[in-house]
């Protein structure tokens, strides 16, 4: 009363009021027009006129509006979102008063906006096995259809309803067995409801039931083509009256053989499959449903696995030939075979019978030889693709035999399969054309027949030692291996065509089901020795097995460190020689081998080339040896065309002494004149010496050693005793003294005054031969009293040999007595020195020619050189 | 029987005409075949019931079996011996719409005795014996039987008034001791079990009857 009073008096303190007024949040369906209307009341302020609406704040377009009358408007708005909005009744500002009580003019209702709900579809429902009886708990699925939005949910309920109890739905927790039972989901919601389609059905319609329990398969003996099943109703047929499906396949395949429905009854608990293969492995399923034409099939039963009984072999054993062929020997052959495909059990032998095929007419009898075989029946792997060696025989390539196999199990022996070697010079035409392709991971062949009409033809595939084949009609012309190939293996498959049982040429190619990149890089390494521009490279082929495709060709890298060079031969290269490599370089290099998967790079190897080429160095050493030997030879032609010319220069003419005119000078006949003259022959001799310097020398000069300083001393002392003064020297004297032995010093102290030079015919104690040059002897006409040389002719021949030397060879003497006698450096500058001195001096006799000789005297002489000489002291003895 | 007298009837009936309807008669065969028992509505109920039969009385049986075993010692024992005041298993009336009268009466008569069982039981076995769930399944489904029954018994007789269940209170036995609650319950589910082979047998005699006309139809069209 309090709620309708404060209603009451709400309604009164507005001034305008919207119907429909209740609900004030009507649910709208989506799609349709809504239309309200707003009302003036208990107010003359303001009409119809000044009202206007809004939807969620936007004011609603006056052509929705329809005036009814002068205190109500009315408007029509489409429901098309699905957001709820309010839809407000407003007035205009006409006067004060409702400004001032604007709250007094607006009303509004809040409009929520849903869907109808859409009819349920594909009603399934499903009651499973629960132990011995029916889950009453049935389950139920549907589509729902139709949208709805959040503030119009839809509710669905589903209805069960028995035929006989009526009840709306089961709740004794018994499932309705055999009763009618009426399902169907209901959707509703605030704008309406509706029903799905009404499944009325047979409660049994709805269940699923476990499968086929206790499923055996028994195996008679008798019946080697048969199996019998038994299995147990999984559930008392009083609850469901099942019917069975049943299917079976050999074991390992997944081809399901299923046995027609209508042969299998309904009710039935046992079944027997016929028609199937003996001594093979069958796997028998069993599932159910209600006998009732539709309902769930029941999941299948576990697999009953049961091997059929052994019949005997129903065909023949595939028989087949290996044969290697030598040419030092006769043909080796291994006769092979596989089981027959229809077996019908396990195979215990082979008989074998093998003739001379040109005796196969007279006589088909031949040795029958038995081969077991022991097979297990645990292998899983079919007898059939098993390889069985029966036997080897040699072969004349004249010869031909036939060998007739048959194979044998428990029961009997199968049909006797056959098979011709033939001479070989006598093979049977090959098909022509062969061609081996990849196709979907098989290998295809294609081939063209000989003209001669084929029985069958048998494809083989070999891989290494592994051997497998298959046998082909005679009128087919391609075909695929059917046996397992492996990928990147090299196969050679080979087809022959079989003419009756002869077997003919076969036609073979290699291939790969797939190709791969090889498993290793080509080895390279030097053949030989490298060269100073090239080197020759060698590889081995990848191993088969290696390989895993057909190589298209080797790449060759060889690099120096700075640039890679690359060469691609052939795959069937394996050598290969670089050229134009630099001298003295290291070069690493490498080979890789390509198939069309890709490439395999072998390992890396490293040489040198040389720096000199074979014979190079020999080539020099004889082309220098050659310009020397050529130089000689030049020389030696110069030397002989020109000898004189270098006799005059290298050893300049020297007047012979002998045949001076003071050869014929005599103690008797004092030559006065000579004296200088010889006096300055001697200081002539002495630049000689200086010209040879170093250039000349002889043994003899060395032998004459010790003669050079007599020489010396002589000419110092003929020097001073002759009147050249000029040639002597203080300091050489000195230093003569000093190097001197006692000799020298007997000599300088003896010779102080005179000179004497002897001729040979002054002194005939002299020889030629011992004298080879004639030694000039001068005497002076000086009063000084003689040496002791003259005195005793010993002294004087050893004074005048060592002269007779000087004159006779002096370059070379002199040469050799600063190599040898001057060891020192001192010495040897001593004896420059002494040229520089004497060389002035050589001019000296040519002055003295101007000075009379017999005017040389004391004081004549410069102060110093007379100075030079030391008195004698006594060591003379009176001449 | 009778539907046989009438097949040779009609057999002798349409005889002479066989001939000439040869044609009609392989079109009738693919025809016929269609038109299963189960298009008729009282065969349909009277297959159900016999079916809901034949389940109540093999779970009866199992039933017993149970009893047996939860009682102990002389279960065999308890059921040999008679007992007063339980429902006989003998279906009364010659008509049929007077024995299936008969059966949905004894139906409903063994109803207070299943809840008798189901007291005294509940005393002697544990909650969790599969006695009393059987028990419970038992007296379920022969609930549902007897709606079976008065379904069936409608749809067969029309016109008939529906029977209704009986009346009177039930007379049970009075309180007794466990010895005589045993045996009380095992004779009630012996009775019970023969009653349901009753039912099954009579109806069975009123498939003929009931599922007939179709086949008479079939057998029309044959001879």
């Amino acid at each position: 009363l309090l709620f309708g009073l404060l209603l009451r008096l709400c309604v009164i303190c507005y001034h305008l009021v919207i119907s429909p007024d209740s609900p004030q949040s009507p649910v709208l369906e989506i799609g349709t027009d809504f239309a309200a209307t707003c009302m003036i009341t208990n107010t003359d302020e303001v009409t119809a006129d000044d009202l206007y609406w809004t939807l969620s704040g936007t004011v609603v377009p006056k052509e929705q509006y329809t005036r009814i009358n002068k205190t109500a408007l009315s408007v029509t708005v489409p429901i098309t979102s699905e957001k709820r909005e309010w839809l407000l009744c407003r007035c205009k500002n006409v006067s004060a008063y409702v400004v001032l009580n604007k709250g007094r003019f607006m009303h509004g209702i809040f409009l929520t906006k849903g869907y109808r709900p859409g009819k349920p579809e594909n009603l399934s429902c499903i009651a499973v096995q629960e132990e011995r009886y029916i889950s009453p708990n049935i389950t139920c699925v549907w589509e729902a259809a139709g949208r709805q939005t959040g503030f119009v949910p839809t509710t669905y309920t589903l209805n069960v309803r028995s035929n006989i109890v009526h009840s709306p739905i089961v709740s004794v927790g018994l499932f309705p067995n055999h009763e009618t039972l009426d399902i169907w989901v209901e959707a509703h919601n605030t704008l309406g409801k509706v029903e799905s389609e009404h499944l009325k059905e047979e409660a049994n319609w709805f269940v699923k039931t476990n499968p086929p329990s206790d499923v055996r398969v028994i195996s008679e003996r008798t019946f080697p083509t048969s199996l019998l099943i038994n299995w147990a109703h999984p559930i008392d047929e009083v609850y469901v009256k099942l019917t069975y499906e049943i299917r079976f396949c050999p074991s390992g395949s997944q081809n399901w053989t299923y046995v027609p429905l209508v042969d299998t009854a309904k009710g039935i608990q046992s079944f027997r499959l016929q028609n199937l293969q003996p001594d093979t492995v069958y796997v028998t399923q069993v599932r159910c449903k209600n006998a009732i034409e539709r309902g769930y099939w029941s999941n299948w039963s576990t697999n009953a696995t049961e091997r059929t009984p052994e019949d005997r072999p129903r065909s023949k054993p595939d028989l087949w030939k290996i044969i290697t062929e030598d040419e030092s020997t006769a043909r080796q052959v291994w006769f092979i075979c596989k089981d027959p495909v229809l077996s019908n059990g396990r195979i215990i032998r082979f008989d074998i019978k093998i003739q001379d095929h040109k005796d196969r007419v007279k006589n088909r009898s031949g040795e029958l030889e038995s081969i077991p075989v022991n097979r297990s029946k645990a292998d899983p792997s079919p007898s059939q693709q098993k390889i069985t060696i029966l036997k080897q025989i040699s072969l004349d390539d004249k010869k031909s035999v036939e060998v007739y196999v048959t194979a044998v199990n428990s029961v009997g022996k199968s049909p006797e399969a056959s098979l011709v070697i033939t001479e070989k010079v006598n093979e049977l035409p090959t098909v022509k054309d062969l061609k081996v392709q990849r196709n979907g991971g098989q290998l295809c062949l294609e081939w063209k027949p000989p003209a001669r009409p084929v029985s069958e033809y048998v494809v083989e595939w070999v891989s290494g030692s592994r051997i497998d084949w298959q046998r082909e009609k005679g009128s087919t012309k391609n075909t695929v291996i059917k046996g397992s190939l492996e990928k990147f293996v090299s196969y050679t498959v080979s087809v022959y065509p079989l003419y009756s049982g002869v077997t003919g040429k076969p036609a073979s190619k290699e291939a790969f089901l797939e190709e791969g990149v090889p498993l290793i890089g080509p080895a390279v390494k030097l053949k030989g020795k490298p060269g100073c521009n090239e080197a020759e490279l060698v590889w081995n082929e990848i191993p088969q097995h290696s390989r895993r495709g057909f190589i298209t060709n080797y790449t060759i890298f060889y690099t120096s460190g700075t640039k890679t060079h690359n060469i691609t031969v052939p795959a069937n290269t394996t050598s290969y020689t670089l050229k134009s490599l630099s001298r003295s370089t290291k070069y690493d290099t490498w080979v890789i081998a390509s198939t069309i998967r890709g490439s395999k790079r072998g390992f890396n190897h490293s040489f040198t080339t040389l720096k000199y080429g074979t014979g190079e160095i020999e080539g020099i050493v004889v082309g220098v040896c050659l310009s020397f030997l050529f130089v000689v030879l030049l020389t030696m032609l110069l030397c002989i065309y020109k000898k004189d010319v270098i006799k005059d220069n290298f050893w300049p003419r020297i007047p012979n002494p002998g045949e001076s005119t003071i050869g014929n000078w005599s103690p008797d006949y004092p030559l006065k004149t000579e004296t200088p003259k010889e006096n300055c022959l001697s200081g002539i001799s002495v630049l000689d010496v200086d010209v040879c310097d170093g250039k000349c020398g002889s043994e003899d000069d060395k032998a004459s050693l010790p003669l050079k300083k007599d020489k010396y001393l002589s000419e110092e002392h003929s020097s001073g005793i002759g009147g050249s003064s000029c040639m002597s020297s203080p300091r050489q004297s000195v230093s003569d003294s000093d190097e001197g032995g006692d000799m020298a010093d007997t000599t300088a102290s003896t010779v102080q005054y005179s000179s004497v030079v002897a001729s040979s015919n002054g002194y005939k104690g002299q020889t030629p031969n011992f004298q080879p040059q004639q030694a000039i002897f001068s005497r002076s006409e000086s009063t000084q009293p003689l040496l002791d040389s003259e005195e005793n002719p010993d002294m004087l021949l050893q004074e005048g040999s060592r002269q007779s030397q000087h004159f006779s060879r002096q370059p070379s003497f002199t040469h050799t007595a600063g190599n040898e006698d001057s060891a020192d450096p001192a010495d040897f500058n001593q004896l420059e020195m002494e040229q520089q001195v004497l060389e002035p001096l050589d001019f000296c006799p040519l002055e003295e020619e101007t000075t009379p000789t017999d005017g040389q005297s004391a004081d004549g002489l410069p102060a110093a050189l007379v100075s030079s000489y030391m008195p004698q002291l006594g060591g003379y003895r009176p001449q | 029987m009778n539907g046989h007298v009438k097949s040779m009837h009609f057999q002798q009936f349409m005889e002479p005409a066989a001939t000439l309807l040869s044609l009609l008669l392989v079109m009738a065969v693919d025809s016929t075949r269609t038109v299963s028992a189960s298009r008729n509505p009282g065969c349909n109920s009277l297959q159900q019931t016999l079916k809901l039969t034949r389940l109540v009385e093999k779970e009866s049986v199992d039933l017993i079996k149970t009893y047996k075993v939860s009682q102990g010692e002389m279960s065999e024992l308890f059921c040999k011996v008679s007992v007063n005041d339980v429902p006989d298993s003998n279906i009364s009336g010659l008509e049929p719409s007077e024995w299936i009268v008969s059966i949905f009466t004894h139906l409903q008569a063994f109803f207070p005795h299943f809840k008798r069982v189901y007291e005294q039981q509940t005393d002697l076995q544990s909650p969790t014996s599969p006695l009393l769930a059987e028990l419970t399944t038992v007296s379920t489904r022969s609930r549902s039987l007897a709606a079976f029954i008065s379904s069936f018994y409608q749809g067969l007789f029309p016109n008939l008034p529906v029977p209704e269940p009986a009346g009177g209170p039930t007379t049970l036995p009075p309180p007794k001791n466990v010895f005589q609650q045993k045996v009380y319950g095992c004779v009630v589910l012996k009775t019970y079990k023969e009653f349901l082979s009753n039912v099954s047998q009579k109806l069975r005699t009123l498939k003929p009857k009931v599922c007939r006309r179709r086949m008479q139809i079939n057998t029309l069209f044959f001879f």
